[in-house]
């Protein structure tokens, strides 16, 4: 079974957030710890959209939407640099074949009308109306070299991956282009899509540049919005265009500040300087909260956070241990009080947003629920332990992104434990790259899994941690099996039935431990309102989903 | 003629010790955690063949020495290469950066030594008295005080609270840059200025404790020309750590360019070296040693003007 190919992980910000933990808590830092202590859990739906209370559209048009982005880019183009923020940034302005609706539906966008022949064989028909932000056609030609440049991995190293399992890609008709798999992979669809691996630019304007996304270069992008001004590591800016297929955006100009401390953006927000902040610290919600005139919106982020085991190391090659520590997991605790309620207990891998993209999500919970659970037991732990080869305990190193300091605190809960039953946890911050490299080395057995798609495909997680080449190197025939008929599977429902098998599967030997689904927040002023705010609303052409709140 | 030997001397000690350098920071970065091809990737299933197509492109597969004698020679010839981060051109990269860290240097650099060497001159004056202790009380905790610790008092309070100063951004005219990078200007100047206080307040002490000065003032001479006098000879001391902290400087760039989300050489370096981006870390590492020795070597020259004894001696 070859792993599929439309796994679409993005940790946010590759070295962009790397810097933000840099001065956390230094001005607010007290603050913060009475918020996580005061702030009593949420019983919403983490999926909800938590847009009430925003003013009807006044129609009116907006000048300018100034935004805080949480870390910087230093390059436009997300072949280059594919980090979750320039997912969001790109996605204002370059389109692939397909759209992902803010509640994740895949809509037409280059394409208008797609076909899945087969589970390998895919046709797209274009549309002969779309222009590229220079007033340039968008022609069959511009969107095959597109996607040579995404396959190629030396220029595309941020999206070629996603490309892998592609065989031929083809024009088929005047209009139409054929994408031809080497093995059948029915979430394909979403990696022809500017949330997945396809950002449509002109041949023309790709061959005069030479290099895109560079503060001469730009981007550009068939979307509501072009590119007019790029500093790297300081802005960008958008402004709308007239030439885009769905229509004219309400707003003239959309620019990006790269904030990457996080208490800067917090100061900006407070003199009036930023419109909307992506991803609000957990620790700061309350602060953020206590600006007048602005509201946040939350929405499940889709991310997974959880332990991953490498099941070559000893003794995590032990399923008594892998088992003691998952019972030694108080998950509710975690998510209630270092997530202060911003999150949900993981049942297993896909999050139920993205079950929804195929699902009734009250299916996606009841099938979620058809996982074994280990429940918060240290005594089961401990027996679990004594039946174990290290039946006395040993000692373990376990690092966390400095990206993430919820899952540095989280993992000091859980040591704290763990050190009830014997195991010694030494709990390491590193940086996000440092982290990275980390991860499936064969010398961590115990590591975190921080996983942020930006695609809704429901078998994205369970391929990427359970499919081949696995970074827990972990091997189960049940498992490989449902994953491959997963895999060649048309039906929604059947597939995901097939995905929640062979997640149900992997969790009987314990693979990994599922800690949280995450949930983010975003905070916008009262007078800007957000059409169909949802879990997938930043990386479709969210620009044109901005309006003018009374 | 001996005076350019000197100098000629002093430009292939600095050749060599960039040299150095460049090797040292360049083993450093090779030897530290992580993977740029990884890096690059994420933490997405990515391929073995990805892996090493990506590690071709960027010369990763060679060995060490022959990665690092790649980048030497491209170095030699003008070429710094490409950003791995970016794909671009490390030239371009630090083009665009470079202004914006020597115009928030320099300006720190003015303020702290207009308010570090009155403020030195008037301790040293008034000895002992309460001005000199409130001087000195102050310089202590400005020597103490990290640079991004005041850079966000500094926005708290003169950003948020009073609205005079933007919080984040680099402005766009002249005046509007030098309205934005006032505030990271005086929090970088501010342990600068600590110890410019320091150093002129002992230098100024020391010499109004030599028995010239008490000569000079028992022939009559004017106290502006006996201050004129103790003044010149203060300052050599002052001139010479003033390349040193040309240094502390660039340092101080790094956190503060951060706090105040500047794009500067500073947060370049400071991300660059998390991404392993290797040809960007050694081009700003060079930028920095080049201007650190020029600095040096002017200031040598100007102690030279400044002190007889020095230029009989010849440069060293």
């Amino acid at each position: 079974m070859s792993t599929p190919p439309s796994h679409l992980l993005i940790v946010p910000d590759l070295g962009q957030l790397s810097r933000r933990s840099l001065l956390k808590g230094l001005l607010v830092g007290g603050a913060t710890m009475g918020a996580l202590a005061a702030c009593a859990p949420s019983s919403s739906s983490p999926t909800a959209s938590g847009s009430a209370g925003v003013g009807a559209d006044t129609g009116a048009e907006i000048d300018l939407v100034t935004i805080a982005l949480p870390g910087s880019l230093s390059s436009l183009d997300v072949n280059t640099e594919a980090g979750i923020f320039n997912y969001y940034v790109a996605a204002i302005a370059q389109e692939g074949l397909l759209q992902v609706e803010p509640d994740g539906t895949l809509t037409p966008a280059l394409a208008k009308e797609w076909k899945r022949v087969d589970a390998s064989t895919y046709v797209f028909t274009l549309r002969t109306d779309a222009k590229f932000a220079d007033g340039t056609p968008v022609t069959v030609d511009d969107v095959l070299y597109s996607i040579e440049k995404a396959r190629d991995p030396k220029a595309s190293p941020g999206t070629s991956w996603a490309w892998a399992g592609v065989d031929t890609v083809t024009q088929t008709g005047a209009d139409e282009i054929t994408i031809a798999l080497s093995a059948p992979n029915v979430a394909f669809e979403w990696n022809p899509t500017a949330a997945g691996a396809l950002f449509v630019t002109s041949k023309a304007f790709f061959e005069k540049v030479g290099t895109l996304g560079t503060a001469q270069s730009l981007i550009l992008g068939s979307g509501p919005y072009k590119a007019t001004a790029f500093q790297p590591d300081s802005y960008a800016e958008f402004e709308r265009v007239d030439t885009w297929w769905g229509g004219v955006p309400k707003v003239k100009k959309v620019r990006f500040e790269f904030i990457s401390d996080e208490n800067a953006r917090l100061l900006a927000r407070r003199s009036g300087d930023v419109d909307l902040a992506f991803s609000v610290p957990i620790g700061q919600l309350d602060q953020w909260k206590s600006v007048a005139g602005t509201r946040i919106e939350t929405a499940s982020d889709r991310s997974w956070a959880g332990i991953l085991f490498d099941v070559t190391v000893a003794p995590f090659d032990d399923q008594h241990v892998r088992t003691a520590i998952a019972l030694a997991c108080n998950r509710k605790d975690i998510v209630d009080g270092v997530l202060a309620g911003n999150g949900e207990v993981a049942l297993g891998l896909p999050a139920p947003a993205v079950l929804a993209t195929a699902v009734p999500e009250s299916d996606a919970r009841t099938l979620l629920g058809t996982i074994p659970q280990y429940d918060f037991d240290l005594d089961a732990a401990k027996a679990e332990l004594a039946k174990s080869s290290v039946p006395g305990g040993f000692t373990v190193e376990w690092t966390y992104p400095n990206s993430g300091p919820q899952l540095g605190r989280a993992a000091q809960v859980i040591a704290a434990d763990l050190a009830k039953i014997g195991i010694t946890v030494n709990v390491v911050e590193q940086p996000l790259e440092q982290w990275l490299a980390s991860i499936g080395d064969g010398v961590h057995g115990l590591s975190y899994m921080w996983y942020f798609p930006t695609t809704g495909d429901p078998g994205e997680l369970v391929g990427y941690l359970l499919g081949e080449g696995n970074p827990g190197k972990f091997t189960d025939d049940t498992v490989a099996a449902k994953l491959t008929a997963a895999n060649a599977e048309t039906d929604p429902a059947t597939r995901v039935a097939a995905i929640i098998a062979a997640n149900a599967a992997a969790a009987q030997k314990v693979a990994q431990v599922p800690l949280w689904w995450g949930v983010s927040s975003t905070a916008v002023d009262k007078s800007l309102g957000l059409t169909d705010y949802g879990s997938f609303f930043f990386v479709g052409p969210w620009g044109s989903r901005l309006y003018a709140a009374a | 003629m001996r005076l350019a030997a000197s100098i000629g001397r002093r430009l292939v000690a600095t050749a060599t010790l960039l040299l150095a350098l460049s090797f040292l920071v360049f083993s450093l970065l090779y030897l530290a955690p992580g993977d740029v091809a990884r890096n690059l990737l994420g933490a997405r299933p990515a391929s073995p063949e990805s892996l090493a197509s990506i590690r071709e492109k960027f010369g990763l597969d060679q060995p060490f020495l022959t990665q690092y004698w790649h980048w030497l020679s491209g170095a030699l010839t003008g070429d710094l290469g490409e950003s791995v981060r970016s794909g671009s051109q490390v030239t371009d990269v630090l083009g665009q950066r470079v202004g914006l860290t020597l115009q928030l240097t320099v300006l720190a650099f003015v303020i702290a030594l207009g308010v570090g060497v009155p403020a030195g001159i008037r301790a040293a004056r008034r000895h002992g008295s309460v001005q000199d202790k409130t001087i000195v009380s102050l310089a202590v905790v400005g020597v103490a005080a990290p640079g991004f610790a005041v850079g966000l008092v500094l926005l708290y309070v003169f950003a948020v609270m009073l609205g005079w100063f933007p919080v984040y951004g680099t402005g766009d005219t002249p005046l509007d840059r030098l309205w934005h990078l006032a505030l990271p200007a005086v929090a970088l100047a501010a342990g600068l200025a600590a110890l410019v206080v320091k150093v002129t307040r002992t230098a100024v002490l020391r010499e109004l404790e030599s028995d010239y000065v008490t000569f000079a003032r028992a022939r009559g001479l004017t106290p502006r020309a006996v201050a004129r006098l103790y003044l010149t000879n203060a300052a050599i001391p002052v001139l010479t750590s003033a390349g040193l902290l040309l240094a502390f400087l660039f340092g101080g760039t790094i956190l503060v360019e951060t706090t105040f989300s500047l794009p500067g050489l500073g947060s370049l370096l400071a991300e660059s070296i998390t991404f392993k981006d290797i040809p960007v870390v050694q081009a700003v590492t060079l930028v920095v040693a080049v201007v650190i020795s020029l600095a040096a070597l002017a200031v040598d020259l100007l102690t030279l003007a400044v002190d007889p004894r020095v230029r009989r001696a010849g440069l060293t």
